[in-house]
């Protein structure tokens, strides 16, 4: 029997990939589970297991095409399923017993779950989005494998004049038929610079298609490259943030001699245990009570309710820096983790991330995120919140300095911090409060143990 | 208090549809109707006069019967029977009434007898009962209005003022009728009295029929009906009426004429009475401002059919109560204006839809217009019938057809395949390739489309 596998909903309103490339040929014999495809999605790159065991009969698509969630874009043979019993809506043949037809649905649903699993497991956690594996086997009407789509006369050949492809037109007309309007409609999207669907509605200058000087371009003075989909959605967000939140910087140096000097005396100790223990740890601990002081900084601004939402679960984002671009994994829950568990989760994504492994689940969900551009240097910087948060830290290079204290220079190690916020929701006394929590937490590291 | 989930008022095809669509889709529905249902449509418009038409034809038909063959009908005392023409009448519109009455049942629908007063969005009273309702679907239609002449309020008390509704309601046919047109009705009744042996003047202010339309065609049903018998005053301006007769200034001459009845046929305005506590937008006629969901000014109030003044067409009205129904239950429905078939109900029928030539080039259309003549059909000249032709006004970019014009019998019907084919932005290359029936009058529409691609096949 033919398999239609669809390209999953992997929720996070993702609704398209790149083939990256295929892992299989076709005639391969493959088993459920065996990673069918590299795609790369908005947010990450990733394999598609098969839900199935059989043939590959049909690849559909080159690397570099675009697939859409819910089209077809790998056929398998499933074998032992005779292919007319297709049309039955279960895929389930009438003639078995009710002992059979019962261990096969039992089965059926172990398929499912191993199905969510597996695409999961790589692209994305939430089980309620991935339709049924059996997706391909009924609803005949949304059946792709008749390839045509229901066009006029006149859109078919508009669009084969202005060389759209029709397959990728939606249409409006009675029954999603493609009319000559959507044609055009399309033909103006196709010339305007993508702007991605759904910000589209909020205003903000309008892109313009870059003019360089001395055209016709000559290739050897520019060079066009086409932005990844990670690239895409990095500046979606970014302007995104920009555009909607009026950010204020508020920037400080904090002594952290002390907290060196402990963070040193365990260092070594930890390592034995594989725990690398940086600053990072500590101070997502001082932040926490810093949001947990002020919550207004761990909240969201709900524009049209006019409502501040409140989150009273800490997840923080740490700003990673990978090969394809900033990414920004969450550890969850951060309140509840020890300094050492924080180490460890830290290691963790951060080497996941740069070695595009993360899951899409571990990108939602932050609310409030800290970026560690002092690692690769800088001192202070104006980072952009990770919108829809309300604030974001950023950590500059930790420098030897001279500190006057008790009226003596002596020399100290000093974090500078940059804190932006939503100035909209938090004004500027709070963020002057907010540095000053770190301040008092991070230069006296026993303070932070007593309080967190 | 009786509640409903939608309260209906006026009981024509744009109302009565509505309730039924809403219905259908689940609510709780009553409909308010002062008289019969079926409004003007079925009670005293498209569906009496069609009756009427079909005696007509019947008629000159059978006056004409020797030449197809036919002996032994003595012509010589051939008449119609008014009273039992209008018996027939009524029987098929009785039948078309209690249809409806039928469908409501089947629907659960409540009909309300009576003058609707609307007291606010939600709240109507009826003979002093009051109704709840949680949406609004006002289908009050549109009633005869008449141009303004000196001498018209105390010639009404005479009884020799007809108009669309009382015209049907008439002891005999009058033997001098003057008409005094500004709509497509006046037309319909100029062929029809005229078939029925009346002595026809056709008074207008406009310099020809039907204005509106393919020009081509209304001059030509113009002449037809001059040969007919019917006279034509066209740009004419209305003085006075009294007894002695209908004044108007024509060609800068005053002329005078005097008839049994007087038919006006004019133009139409808003019933709206009843409804003035809504207090809704109107436009500056009075017609009330609906939107593409067909709704109001107000939240859950929609307006259909003649009341928004935008196509007195029952097929438009019903269309338009389909969308607010739709909407109301929670679909999201647009009213499309895109293409409405247009009939004009004569001898021939005159049928369009879509843009003229005229029209197309205006709108920036490279257009191409192709006739066809209905002397070179098979099937019409059987018939007897060889008036009329077809126009294909096609956009020569691709060939999508943009607009059809026919003038012939059974163009009313011949339409619906031309609308068919432009809903779906078909091309006269898809019509020339498509195999109609033989013999048919519908062969005209292909044979048109071959003409527009290169020339047609039988000329």
């Amino acid at each position: 029997m033919r398999f239609e596998f669809k390209f999953p909903d992997v929720g996070e309103g993702i609704h398209e990939g790149t083939i990256v490339k295929w892992l299989v040929d076709i005639g391969d014999n493959i088993k459920e589970g065996d990673s069918l495809v590299e795609v790369e999605t908005d947010k990450v790159t990733t394999e598609i297991p098969s839900p199935r065991t059989g043939k590959v009969l049909e690849l559909k698509g080159d690397a570099g095409d675009i697939i859409h969630v819910g089209n077809v874009f790998v056929v398998i043979e499933i074998e032992g399923e005779d292919s007319e019993k297709s049309s039955d809506s279960q895929g389930i043949s009438d003639s078995i017993d009710e002992e059979d037809k019962k261990k096969e649905l039992d089965e059926k649903e172990e398929v499912v779950e191993e199905e969510t699993a597996g695409v999961v497991g790589e692209v994305v956690a939430s089980s309620e989005e991935i339709p049924p594996s059996t997706e391909g086997i009924e609803s005949p009407k949304e059946d792709i494998q008749t390839k045509k789509v229901l066009a006029t006369p006149v859109a078919r050949a508009m669009a084969k004049d202005l060389g759209i492809d029709i397959n990728t037109v939606e249409g409006t007309g009675p029954n999603g038929r493609v009319m000559k309007e959507d044609i055009r409609r399309a033909k103006e999207e196709h010339l305007k610079p993508k702007v991605k669907e759904g910000l589209e509605n909020r205003e903000r200058p309008k892109t313009k298609a870059l003019v360089l000087e001395g055209s016709p371009e000559s290739e050897d003075l520019y060079e066009r490259i086409p932005l990844t989909r990670i690239r895409k959605t990095i500046a979606e967000k970014m302007s995104e943030s920009r555009f909607t939140i009026p950010h204020t910087t508020a920037m400080d140096e904090i002594d952290i001699s002390k907290l060196d000097k402990f963070r040193k005396t365990y260092k070594e100790i930890l390592k034995e245990e594989d725990i690398h223990l940086t600053y990072l740890p500590f101070i997502i601990k001082a932040v926490i009570r810093g949001l947990k002081q002020l919550p207004e900084f761990n909240s969201s601004l709900d524009e049209l309710n006019e409502e501040l939402v409140l989150k009273h679960f800490y997840n923080i984002g740490i700003a990673t820096d990978t090969e394809r671009g900033l990414m920004v994994p969450v550890i969850r829950n951060a309140d509840k983790k020890s300094i050492v568990e924080l180490a460890k989760e830290i290691s963790d994504i951060s080497t996941r991330a740069k070695n595009n492994e993360i899951d899409l689940e571990e990108l939602r969900g932050g609310t409030f995120t800290i970026t560690n551009y002092g690692s690769i240097g800088g001192y202070f910087g104006i980072p952009i919140i990770n919108h829809p948060e309300a604030a974001i830290l950023g950590l500059g290079r930790v420098v030897e300095k001279p500190i006057v204290k008790d009226g003596e220079i002596i020399i100290g190690k000093v974090l500078p911090v940059s804190l932006s916020y939503d100035h909209r929701t938090i004004d500027g006394a709070s963020g002057a409060r907010f540095i000053n929590i770190l301040k008092d937490l991070l230069m006296n590291p026993d303070m932070l143990f007593l309080k967190s | 208090m009786e509640k409903y989930d939608v309260i209906v008022i006026g009981g024509g095809p744009g109302g009565y549809v509505a309730a039924i669509k809403a219905a259908q889709l689940g609510s709780k529905v009553a409909v308010i109707e002062k008289e019969n249902l079926g409004g003007v449509c079925l009670n005293w418009g498209c569906i009496p006069t069609k009756t009427l038409l079909t005696t007509t034809k019947l008629y000159k038909d059978i006056i004409g019967s020797k030449e197809f063959g036919i002996e032994g009908i003595d012509t010589f005392d051939l008449k119609v029977n008014w009273s039992q023409l209008l018996k027939r009448k009524d029987g098929v519109v009785d039948r078309l009434v209690s249809g409806i009455g039928m469908l409501f049942k089947k629907n659960k629908i409540d009909t309300i007898h009576g003058m609707a007063r609307v007291i606010n969005k939600n709240e109507v009273e009826v003979e002093d009962k009051i109704y709840r309702t949680e949406k609004l679907i006002i289908a009050t239609g549109a009633r005869d209005l008449y141009p303004e002449i000196p001498g018209l309020n105390e010639m009404e008390k005479s009884g020799n003022i007809i108009y669309s509704k009382t015209a049907l309601e008439l002891e005999d046919i009058p033997e001098e009728l003057v008409i005094i047109g500004g709509n497509i009705y006046a037309v319909e009744f100029a062929s029809i009295f005229n078939a029925l042996g009346s002595n026809v003047v056709f008074v207008q202010e406009e310099s020809q029929i039907l204005e509106n339309m393919e020009s081509e065609m209304a001059k030509t049903l113009e002449r037809q009906l001059r040969k007919d018998g019917v006279k034509f005053v066209s740009n004419a301006k209305l003085k006075s009426i009294s007894e002695e007769g209908l004044v108007v200034e024509h060609k800068e001459k005053e002329k005078i004429f005097k008839a049994d009845k007087y038919l006006i046929s004019w133009k139409i305005q808003p019933n709206i009475k009843g409804l003035e506590s809504l207090n809704l937008n109107k436009d500056s006629k009075g017609f009330i401002i609906t939107d593409e969901n067909m709704e109001t000014s107000i939240k859950g109030v929609y307006g259909v059919g003649d009341i928004n003044g935008k196509y007195p067409l029952a097929h438009v009205a019903s269309s338009e109560g389909i969308v607010a129904a739709e909407n109301i239950s929670g679909k999201d429905s647009k009213m499309d204006y895109h293409l409405i078939p247009l009939i004009i109900y004569t001898n021939p029928e005159l049928a369009s839809v879509g843009m003229t030539v005229e029209e197309a080039k205006e709108k920036g259309h490279d257009a191409t217009v192709s006739k066809f003549p209905l002397s070179a059909n098979g099937k019409a000249l059987s018939e007897g019938d060889t008036v009329g032709f077809i126009k294909i006004v096609s956009d020569n970019k691709y060939g999508e057809i943009i607009g059809v014009h026919i003038m012939s019998n059974h163009s009313s019907d011949i339409i619906s395949s031309a609308v068919a084919v432009m809903k779906l932005e078909g091309t006269v290359y898809d019509i020339a390739k498509t195999i109609i029936p033989h013999p048919t009058t519908s062969e005209i529409f292909m044979e048109a489309a071959f003409g527009a691609i290169d020339k047609p096949i039988h000329m």
